[in-house]
């Protein structure tokens, strides 16, 4: 009842447009910051958080370049292409799959994206996981395009598909195929680490699918199978990652994440981000009435939002002179001092600390001091 | 034939207009997907132009044509013909883009992109509602072995016997592997292997075990050798498809149609329902 309640409210808070789709890339975002709420709330209502930035004029100079993105469709298509006669090659060599299993399932819609409601694509996943599993005779190998389900803050969330997950003897691996180079064996350890925190959310979710359908969740491997192309060819390679680091970050962040219902019961009855399009389809919302909405909503602005979410600029402009939009190493130094005029003024000692800013007042003076010291001190 | 055209510049124009509203509403992640759209759209018009000048060609009987070889510009061959060529050779459905490679390595001059066979099908479609058995054969869709829908990219030719015509679990792989045995059989009767014919016999060599050595050079590949090692992992994966694919051919030739069985089942009315 509750959550039929919810999303109700989250309906309305959407407006009239589609929900957008989570996937493994806005969950492992969400992770990064998990104690904002205007960044839950925004997510779990599906807003096109894109869109209403550029709306209140702080367009996301974020997202992937359009050139990654066809460079990454096309290494895929790549890897995947003649029933993915790449990717049974890297596994073979890599993995030791035997000649025998090739199959090769597509779990992607059977009619048609639009219509096909994510239920119906779930269970057609969960019904071909569930047979692979049972290890029958037929179980299939290589399942493309699967509709995975998590839970974030309470609500089930569907992962728009964009990963093989691989059956050999009963065990389950995910298959993440990427565009960034492995050259000589070394890849760019930011985007590994991201690869693998999207991987995870895979694992998660296999996991619980398995789990729920009373299957061991461990049979879904916490090593992940990262193809990326080899050296400065277009040849792919393919290592075994671990990531059960990720997946216990994961755990702990989607579990610390408040309740929705919780965050949705402090926010005014009436807020919504509907921007009332007209027949044409132009907003007709007055921009202002989106920021008094976005408002509403606390957010905790920290400088690694710029990368990972798409209202960093809104929220950097509003948290402008509060240490904390400095970074956490700031904010921890900065204790029980909220705003940069007060460590200014205190570092310059024309404003008296209060008792519990006397350590951090200190620290300020010593780093005033030594500044002034390097400035004046002409260099020898 | 002309009407998409025209519902298209129609289209153009409320674009235009959709796109200005918005530029003037400063809505601005808007008006560039607005925008795209109307690239899209214009893109679509463009190759609806082109395929209009194609259709009111002049295109006499096939016999015709080849009956009046002095033409002082050697007209292509229809798409579908180009398609039909590659297929054939092939001898099991492909995608677009193993048609296209194959035909630029096999057929020459390279004029089939990958691109231009996206609408092919749903012509063939119609042209074979209008008229049924009007032409000697139609480019269909593969079928799924699971649900008797089309598969998705893949082509098929309607002269080829249904079984041929599923795709199951394994069929990809053995596919590929037939694939692998037709162009290698085709290159060693070729006088002369161009660069276009290594490139793809090197694609299938290092894909299937034991058909390049490792370190081997893509100038070397060896057509007995691909079609000897094709043929092994073949033998470990024909019977199993073989009888997939037959146990779905015969539950389409129960449930469906003439034209389903061509073009596959569109699922309208039994969304969602297992068949299998």
């Amino acid at each position: 009842m509750t959550s039929m309640n919810t999303a109700e409210r989250l309906a309305a808070i959407r407006g009239g447009a589609k929900p957008k789709r989570h996937n493994a890339r806005t969950i492992a975002a969400l992770t990064r910051n998990p104690g904002c709420a205007r960044r839950a709330v925004l997510d779990c209502a599906g807003i096109d958080k894109q869109r209403l930035a550029a709306y209140v004029d702080f367009p996301a100079r974020f997202g992937q370049s359009q050139f990654a993105i066809a460079r990454g469709n096309a290494f895929e298509a790549q890897v995947k292409a003649d029933g993915a006669a790449e990717l049974l090659t890297l596994l073979r060599e890599r993995l030791g799959l035997s000649i025998p299993e090739v199959a090769y399932d597509d779990l992607a819609s059977v009619t048609g994206r639009e219509q096909e409601s994510p239920e119906v694509r779930y269970a057609r996943t969960r019904t071909l996981l569930i047979r692979a599993a049972t290890g029958a005779g037929d179980a299939g190998t290589l399942f493309d395009h699967p509709l995975l389900r998590i839970n974030v803050a309470g609500q089930p969330v569907y992962l728009e598909p964009d990963l093989i997950a691989f059956q050999a003897g009963g065990r389950f691996h995910v298959v993440e195929i990427k565009s960034f180079a492995i050259v000589d064996g070394q890849a760019d350890a930011g985007k590994v680490s991201s690869a693998a925190i999207q991987s995870a959310v895979y694992v998660l979710a296999m996991r619980e699918l398995l789990a729920e359908a009373g299957f061991d969740p461990e049979i879904v491997s916490h090593d992940v199978v990262l193809v990326c192309p080899r050296d400065f060819s277009n040849r792919p390679t393919a290592v075994l990652v671990d990531v059960r680091k990720q997946l216990a970050v994961l755990r702990r962040q989607l579990g610390r994440m408040t309740r929705i219902d919780e965050l949705l019961a402090a926010l005014p009855p009436d807020l919504s981000f509907d921007l009332a399009p007209d027949a044409a389809g132009v907003p007709t919302r007055d921009p202002a009435a989106i920021v008094t909405a976005l408002r509403a909503i606390d957010a905790r602005y920290t400088p690694d939002c710029l990368a990972v979410c798409e209202l960093a600029y809104f929220c950097r402009h509003e948290a402008r002179g509060c240490t904390a939009a400095l970074g956490p190493a700031t904010r921890e130094a900065l204790g029980g001092i909220d705003r940069v005029e007060t460590a200014l003024a205190l570092a310059h000692d024309v404003l008296p600390p209060a008792e519990e800013q006397a350590e951090a007042a200190a620290l300020l003076q010593a780093a005033a001091r030594l500044r002034a010291e390097a400035l004046a001190g002409a260099p020898a | 034939m002309a009407e998409p055209v025209e519902v298209l510049e129609r289209r153009i124009d409320a674009l235009r207009a959709a796109v200005r509203r918005s530029v003037v509403a400063g809505d601005t992640a808007r008006a560039r997907a607005l925008r795209a759209e109307l690239r899209a759209a214009e893109r679509a018009w463009d190759e609806a132009i082109a395929n209009l000048a194609e259709a009111t060609a002049p295109k006499p009987e096939p016999v015709a044509t080849r009956a009046v070889p002095a033409r002082p510009v050697t007209p292509l061959l229809p798409v579908r013909e180009q398609v039909h060529d590659a297929l054939t050779l092939l001898t099991v459905p492909a995608a677009p883009k193993l048609i296209a490679d194959v035909h630029e390595a096999f057929f020459g001059t390279g004029g089939l992109a990958a691109g231009r066979l996206t609408h092919l099908r749903r012509d063939e479609r119609r042209s074979y509602e209008t008229a049924r058995r009007a032409r000697p054969y139609y480019l269909c869709s593969a079928l799924t072995a699971e649900y008797l829908t089309p598969a998705r990219g893949l082509f098929a030719v309607s002269t080829w016997p249904l079984e041929r015509r599923i795709v199951g679990p394994l069929s990809p792989r053995v596919h590929f592997l037939t694939a692998a045995v037709r162009i290698a059989e085709r290159a060693a009767r070729l006088p002369r292997v161009s660069a276009a014919v290594t490139r793809l016999l090197w694609r299938f060599a290092t894909n299937i075990p034991g058909a390049a050595a490792p370190g081997q050079l893509p100038a070397t590949v060896d057509t007995r050798v691909i079609i000897e090692a094709a043929g092994d992992e073949l033998e470990v994966h024909i019977e199993a498809d073989r009888a997939q694919r037959a146990a779905a051919a015969d539950r389409a030739r129960r449930q469906l149609d003439d034209v389903a069985q061509l073009f596959g089942h569109t699922l309208d009315r039994v969304r969602g329902t297992k068949t299998a």
